[in-house]
């Protein structure tokens, strides 16, 4: 957005965050934004546990669907199999958390190697499959079976012998502690300088972290793809070849948002593990897999956005499907396909281009903002 | 006699495991080489496949009849799936995916609302003969012989006959074939279901040496999937074959000098590898040599 320069701070800051590759960019925008993160942030003042509890979760999610919707959306890169590093990142925290709570007091370096352990696993995969050019459905494939063969793997792992020091890989029981005394899954606890604060998975102050870490994550996304690497990665999604003519290397370029996504991937997962202290093979199985891909489609995998409120709308119907019977992936199945057929860039973003488009033309007349002309391009 | 027997089983085993992957990937792998569409219900398809052959063997059909009957079950979904769903999503390789994948979670958890999560089953049928002090089944060897004959007839399908000709035209040149009179639209529609057939076949074909439940599908798809992405599109028959000698060689090798678990990802890695070499599949990779050797 271009900036006089007496523009003030707030507008100034504001303005690296919005560009074209995002929708929402005007100040009525933002101001909906402020309204929801407020409601978010006090939904534990006026809410049951109960639902504390599973708003915690959805935030996990919505993670996960933002680091697919990195990759897909704004690369061209799909990756059906993007609960690899939710998973991995998941395990690596627990075995790290176990093994290290207790002679180190927190679990830092666990949620770091949450983060980092899907990072250096996508570097691995990412270099053979990019460096190899192959077509973008085979790495979609691929990446499901690797996810799969995890599980697989995962599954058979049932034997003692399966231990990472303290940690018991478990097959079908999950991951826990190897004998009755080595310390549980522990819960997420920070630690700097001596003072260590823990975040019961079942409690606010876990909610208004993993809030916290949500924003952060939106927010760095909204400005990285707004960002002239932003510029390059859509650059890549229209036309691998073309980029590669103005002289990009468009392999390091995928490498590098591809390890990116894994880790944050790998940040829900690790997240998700002191939610629930608790993780499991089926965390790799088509299932979680699918439904990673159905809340970026549904929403519109071109935009944040739209993603992060389709995720969380979605994870709202399933619960309440769920009262209903086993009819919730069913029912998501369903949404899946009828959403791309009816609105194929999703219905989340969809809406909000249209929403954007009402707000815009009753501001044409007094103020000259182009704002349906940015939300038609980021379309 | 120990030897005859163990050289005997390696031989046997190599054949069964390539009577598994060319019978899961051949109708993938059809649709996958005329359409550009991997279809991602394809284990759902053979999952139907296997109902219908298990509930038409049970009301008192002959086995071939009900797997017959599992083939044209099988074909007609495809015709329902093909009509309202996948044409609208040709040339949009990513979404015609993920659509596909949407179908599978519907068909999976319809059936298992419908059918519930209980199991059936199918006797298999010959019995079995003994080599050198091993036992092995016959019906694997007839596995085998169904795979073989069903490309050989899926070959004759595409290169002899008007269909199969008219179905070449539009896939090398849609709107040139249609000028001349092709039905474009006829072609997809039957080939999407012949492939849905040979799913069909190949889940009444599996029934009788697995247990079937709406999740049946999921033990055949992996494997497939990789299978297909090995062989590659430029010529599916041909890429199917060379994609099934090579990884059912190296999951024989793998699953008895380690463990079944190894095979299947040792598959995944001789895959990996052999992608690296090829990125577009054998059959491309094949084509290309050839095409140079034309030139010298």
């Amino acid at each position: 957005m271009p900036q006089s320069p007496r523009a003030a701070l707030p507008v100034r800051i504001l303005a690296s965050f919005n560009g074209p590759q995002t929708l929402g960019n005007s100040r009525f925008f933002w101001c909906c934004w402020l309204v929801a993160i407020l409601a978010l942030a006090l939904l534990p003042c006026f809410a049951s546990r109960y639902h504390v509890l599973t708003a915690s979760n959805f935030l996990i999610s919505s993670i996960l669907a933002l680091s697919l919707c990195l990759i897909w959306g704004y690369c061209g890169i799909l990756s059906l199999g993007q609960a690899a590093f939710f998973g991995v990142g998941g395990y690596a925290y627990g075995i790290v958390g176990i093994n290290l709570i207790e002679p180190m007091g927190n679990t830092d370096l666990a949620l770091l190697a949450g983060v980092l352990a899907p990072a250096a696993f996508a570097a691995c995969i990412g270099g053979l499959m990019f460096y190899s050019r192959l077509k973008g459905v085979y790495v979609a494939i691929l990446m499901l079976v690797v996810s799969l063969l995890l599980g697989l793997f995962m599954r058979q792992t049932a034997d003692p012998s399966y231990t990472i020091g303290g940690a018991y890989l478990g097959g079908m029981n999950g991951l826990g502690p190897a004998t009755a005394s080595d310390p549980a899954l522990p819960s997420l606890t920070l630690g700097l300088a001596g003072y260590a604060v823990e975040f019961d998975g079942r409690g606010r102050d876990f909610y208004w972290f993993v809030l916290g870490v949500g924003i952060a994550v939106y927010l760095g996304l909204r400005w990285l793809v707004n960002s002239s690497f932003g510029y390059l990665l859509v650059a890549c999604r229209e036309d691998l070849q073309r980029t590669e003519t103005f002289g990009y290397d468009v392999r390091l370029v995928q490498l590098g948002v591809f390890c990116l996504s894994a880790a944050l991937a790998g940040l829900s997962g690790a997240l998700y593990t002191a939610w629930g202290a608790y993780i499991h093979p089926d965390g790799f199985s088509v299932a979680p897999n699918i439904l990673v891909v159905i809340w970026v489609a549904v929403g519109g995998r071109k935009d944040l956005t739209s993603v992060v409120v389709s995720t969380l709308a979605l994870n709202a119907i399933s619960i309440e499907l769920a009262a209903w019977g086993e009819i919730s992936l069913l029912a998501l199945g369903v949404i899946l396909v009828t959403a791309m057929l009816a609105a194929p860039e999703g219905v989340a973003a969809t809406l909000g281009a249209w929403i954007g488009g009402i707000v815009g033309r009753k501001r044409a007349g007094s103020a000259t903002s182009s704002v349906p002309a940015r939300l038609g391009a980021a379309l | 006699m120990e030897l005859s027997g163990q050289i005997f089983s390696w031989v046997y085993q190599y054949f069964d495991n390539m009577a598994f992957l060319l019978l899961a990937a051949s109708g993938l792998i059809l649709i996958y080489g005329m359409m550009g569409v991997i279809n991602m219900a394809h284990g759902e398809i053979m999952m139907i496949g296997a109902y219908i052959a298990a509930s038409a063997f049970h009301a008192g059909a002959p086995a071939p009849v009900a797997i017959v009957a599992a083939g044209v079950g099988a074909g007609l979904a495809g015709v329902v799936l093909e009509r309202l769903v996948i044409r609208h999503f040709y040339n949009q390789l990513l979404s015609s995916l993920v659509v596909t994948w949407g179908l599978s979670l519907i068909i999976s958890q319809a059936a298992l609302l419908i059918l519930g999560p209980s199991i059936m089953n199918m006797p298999t049928p010959f019995g079995s003969f003994s080599v050198g002090g091993f036992s092995f089944g016959v019906y694997r060897m007839v596995l085998f012989a169904v795979a073989v004959a069903l490309i050989v007839a899926v070959w004759a399908l595409f290169r002899f006959t008007a269909f199969g000709i008219a179905a070449r035209a539009a896939m090398e040149n849609p709107r040139m074939a249609a000028a001349l009179g092709v039905d474009t639209k006829r072609i997809y529609t039957l080939t999407f279901a012949i492939g849905c057939a040979l799913g069909g076949i190949a889940g009444g074909m599996f029934a009788q040496t697995a247990t079937i439940s709406p999740f049946f599908g999921q033990n055949y798809t992996p494997m497939a999937f990789i299978t297909v992405v090995m062989g590659g599109s430029a010529n599916a028959i041909l890429g199917l074959i060379y994609a099934a000698l090579y990884l059912a060689g190296v999951q024989t090798v793998a699953s008895n000098v380690f463990n079944p678990y190894v095979g299947y990802v040792s598959i995944m890695a001789s895959a990996l590898i052999a992608l690296l070499v090829m990125p577009a599949g054998i059959s491309d990779f094949i084509q290309r040599r050839r095409a140079r050797a034309m030139e010298r």
